[in-house]
């Protein structure tokens, strides 16, 4: 990541870095999924460097709210097929290099 | 009852201490014969014994005694405020106590007990006794045997229970008077119980304690149970899957972005459409203040598309010949600009407070018009500035003319490049002025009483040359387009003459039988030249062909009304424009055979048109001009004349 980094920067200097976070795929109810969405930034920045911690966060909060079998993921690179209960899936980018997933099944 | 138990336990330790190996002896002697098969084990290391050791006795003593216990303790006493010696500790040593739980039947306790299960312990005695008895009887054999232990044993037994008597004795008393006590009770009790006994002859109770007890338990019926199974649906469950690299990630961002951008310009344009409407309005009312600037520039341009569309119109409905209408007021005048794509309707109307009565365009301007009015006053217009006000303007007291203004003409600019014109007004008899094409300076006038002056600019007080060439006013003079020295007039004596410069006599008189209001020598031809007469009639001249009448004669108006004034030839086209008193314009196409162009001998191909036209004029004019050579004499008297 270093390295990659170090590449990264004098591009992102002539380009602007995007750090908002950015809902790529959900199937939540509009509140939820805006909920969802605060608590991931929430979490993300109080735990910017560890994403472990961040997820668990995530996923204690989520299950609190919403009901207990929700699954998160938190990380800059992977890959995933889930199974996902209906209703109760997003899929969001955050902070330029974060992918969050969270699901429930 | 803790005395009894500790007896207990003394003894079987007195016992097992006194005689370990006397015991084993003895057994093994009596039972070595039936019991053979029983082996002993023993310690590996046991000594090996002869039989006088083994017989012989090793006594040994015990006493009470414990050398370690201390004998004079002492504890000091608060309440005395001294010492007190404490009592030094017996000999007894508790290693295990347990309080038991089966009473003997003879005991009080017991007793009691089968007394208040209402029943009489002398029965139960006497059953015990029988019982009793049974076992004695059957351990009689037994007993015999070991009645020779039994002393030694008792001994022993005396020896302690003698050492403990001091302690114990107060209590076994105590226990004895109690138990002759409940004897005697018993003795009375017994009495009754026999008659009960007698009355309950059946099967002795036994006596409660844990082990004997009776339990009751009662089962309730069970319910049956069935199975019953339902499923729901389940959740419904989707599929999603999806790869994360931080590229994806920076694309999604990009594409986000783009997208976000996007977005507001659109609604930034959609703001100013809903803006839009709001300004208008505000417009609306800025309008009906400046509605004339605004109304101006619009109509500009709506204007030039009618006009564009005027003319579409007009090139249909007029061919390529238009005809033109216009009424000349006599109030009030106006120069009216055609042009020949749009014949219906002027572009330019130059409007003015009197009559026009002539017009001049500059050859080298041609935006630049002269004007001449009947009250007497020249104007001069710019029509690429302004059509509403001339840009010069006569003035009307001091600086005009006191009769109709009959002619103006553009004249050479001055050499600083001032553009000048002249005017010819009917104050001073003058009709109409013709310049020299070639010299500039000369030019003739017409006059009302028939004479022809030849003129130059440099001397405004002479007359170069007079030419009395008509008995009624002269209306035109015009130079021929090929050789400046002939000019041809007409007038109103009906007559179109053709003159040379510098000849009092005419070379050639027509008689057209009216007065002949203009003449014009054709630009194409030397030879012809076309008039107009008050009669309403075109006549075209060619005098290559006919040097008595003339080639045509068309009526163009009707000559009861109207009188035509003015005929010009294109100066390229074969066509003629003819003006009547009536404000009529007419444009009339000359016919093929009024134009027919010069055919050049064999013998001299390479000549042009202009030369050979010259070449035609001056073949007639020396036809003409043969009988003036042969009186030479009137010549030369000519200019002696002048």
């Amino acid at each position: 990541m270093g390295d990659g980094e170090g590449r990264e920067k004098p591009e992102e200097a002539k380009k602007i870095v995007h750090t908002y976070p950015l809902i790529r795929h959900s199937d939540m109810p509009e509140e939820i999924k805006q909920e969802s969405m605060e608590l991931v930034v929430t979490a993300c920045e109080k735990h910017s460097t560890n994403n472990e911690s961040a997820a668990k966060m995530i996923k204690d909060e989520m299950d609190k709210k919403f009901g207990p079998p929700f699954h998160v993921v938190v990380g800059e690179g992977f890959g995933f097929e889930i199974s996902y209960e209906c209703h109760n899936l997003l899929y969001m980018f955050f902070g330029g290099n974060l992918a969050i997933v969270i699901w429930k099944c | 009852m803790p005395p009894t138990t500790i007896k207990k336990v003394l003894n079987p330790k007195t016992l097992k201490k006194g005689r370990p190996s006397q015991n084993r002896i003895d057994e093994g002697d009596d039972l070595e014969e039936w019991k053979k098969s029983k082996q002993l084990l023993r310690p590996k290391d046991q000594l090996e014994l002869t039989e006088p050791e083994l017989k012989d006795v090793i006594a040994r003593q015990l006493n009470t005694n414990n050398p370690l216990a201390p004998e004079n303790l002492v504890v000091f006493n608060h309440g005395t405020g001294a010492f007190e010696l404490v009592p030094p500790f017996g000999p007894v040593v508790v290693i295990y106590e347990s309080q038991g739980t089966q009473l003997h039947k003879e005991s009080e306790e017991a007793k009691q007990q089968v007394i208040d299960q209402g029943l009489d312990p002398a029965i139960l005695l006497e059953d015990a006794e029988s019982v009793e008895l049974k076992v004695e009887n059957e351990e009689e054999f037994l007993g015999e045997k070991e009645g020779e232990e039994e002393p030694a044993v008792g001994e022993e037994t005396e020896k302690v229970e003698g050492e403990e008597e001091e302690e114990v004795e107060g209590e076994g008393e105590e226990g004895e008077g109690e138990g002759e006590g409940e004897g005697e009770t018993e003795g009375t009790k017994a009495e009754d119980d026999e008659d009960t006994k007698s009355h309950t002859t059946g099967k002795p109770k036994k006596l409660t304690n844990q082990f004997n007890f009776c339990e009751r338990a009662a089962l309730t019926y069970n319910n049956p149970m069935r199975a019953q199974e339902t499923q729901t649906i389940p959740p419904p469950m989707g599929t999603f899957s999806g790869n994360v690299l931080q590229w994806i990630i920076y694309d999604a961002y990009q594409q986000d972005y783009e997208a976000q951008q996007l977005e507001k310009e659109l609604e930034r344009e959609r703001k100013e459409k809903e803006k839009a409407p709001v300004s208008r309005h505000q417009a609306l009312t800025k309008k009906i203040a400046g509605k004339a600037q605004l109304s101006e520039a619009v109509q500009g341009r709506v204007a030039e598309c009618w006009k564009v569309l005027e003319r579409m119109v007009n090139q249909n409905t007029f061919d390529d010949i238009a005809k033109v209408d216009f009424m000349k007021p006599l109030e009030e005048g106006a120069v009216c600009l055609f042009t020949l794509k749009n014949p219906s309707f002027p572009d330019y109307i130059c409007m003015t407070d009197s009559a026009v009565m002539c017009v001049d365009t500059h050859p080298k301007y041609p935006y630049m018009i002269v004007i001449g009015l009947y009250d007497g006053s020249v104007r001069v217009y710019n029509v690429q500035a302004t059509c509403k006000y001339p840009a010069f303007k006569s003035n009307s007291v001091t600086n005009k003319h006191r009769g109709i203004v009959w002619e103006v003409k553009w004249a050479p600019d001055l050499p600083d490049g001032e553009m000048n014109f002249y005017s010819v007004a009917e104050d001073g008899c003058a009709s109409c002025v013709k310049f020299h094409p070639k010299q500039p300076l000369i030019y003739l006038v017409g006059t009302e009483e028939g004479n022809i002056y030849k003129c130059s600019t440099a001397y405004s007080s002479m007359f170069l040359l007079t030419y009395e060439a008509h008995h009624m006013p002269v209306y035109r003079i015009d130079f021929n387009m090929y050789n400046s020295d002939i000019f041809i007039s007409c007038s109103g004596d009906w007559r179109i003459k053709i003159w040379e410069d510098n000849r009092l006599e005419p070379l050639f008189v027509f008689d057209v039988g009216a007065c002949v209001g203009d003449v014009k020598w054709a630009p194409y031809s030397s030879t012809v030249f076309a008039a107009v007469t008050s009669e309403g009639k075109v006549y075209v001249f060619d005098l290559n062909v006919n040097k008595y009448k003339p080639i045509c004669v068309q009526a163009i108006v009707s000559k009861r009304r109207n009188k035509l004034t003015r005929i010009t030839f294109n100066p390229k086209l074969p066509i003629i424009i003819v003006g009547d008193d009536k404000g009529c314009v007419s444009t009339l196409k000359l016919s093929p055979n009024l134009r027919i162009p010069c055919k050049a001998p064999k013998k001299q191909q390479h000549l042009d048109q202009w030369t050979m036209q010259c070449m035609k004029l001056d073949k007639l004019l020396s036809l003409v001009r043969e009988p003036a050579k042969l009186d030479l004499p009137e010549d030369t008297a000519e200019s002696i004349e002048s």
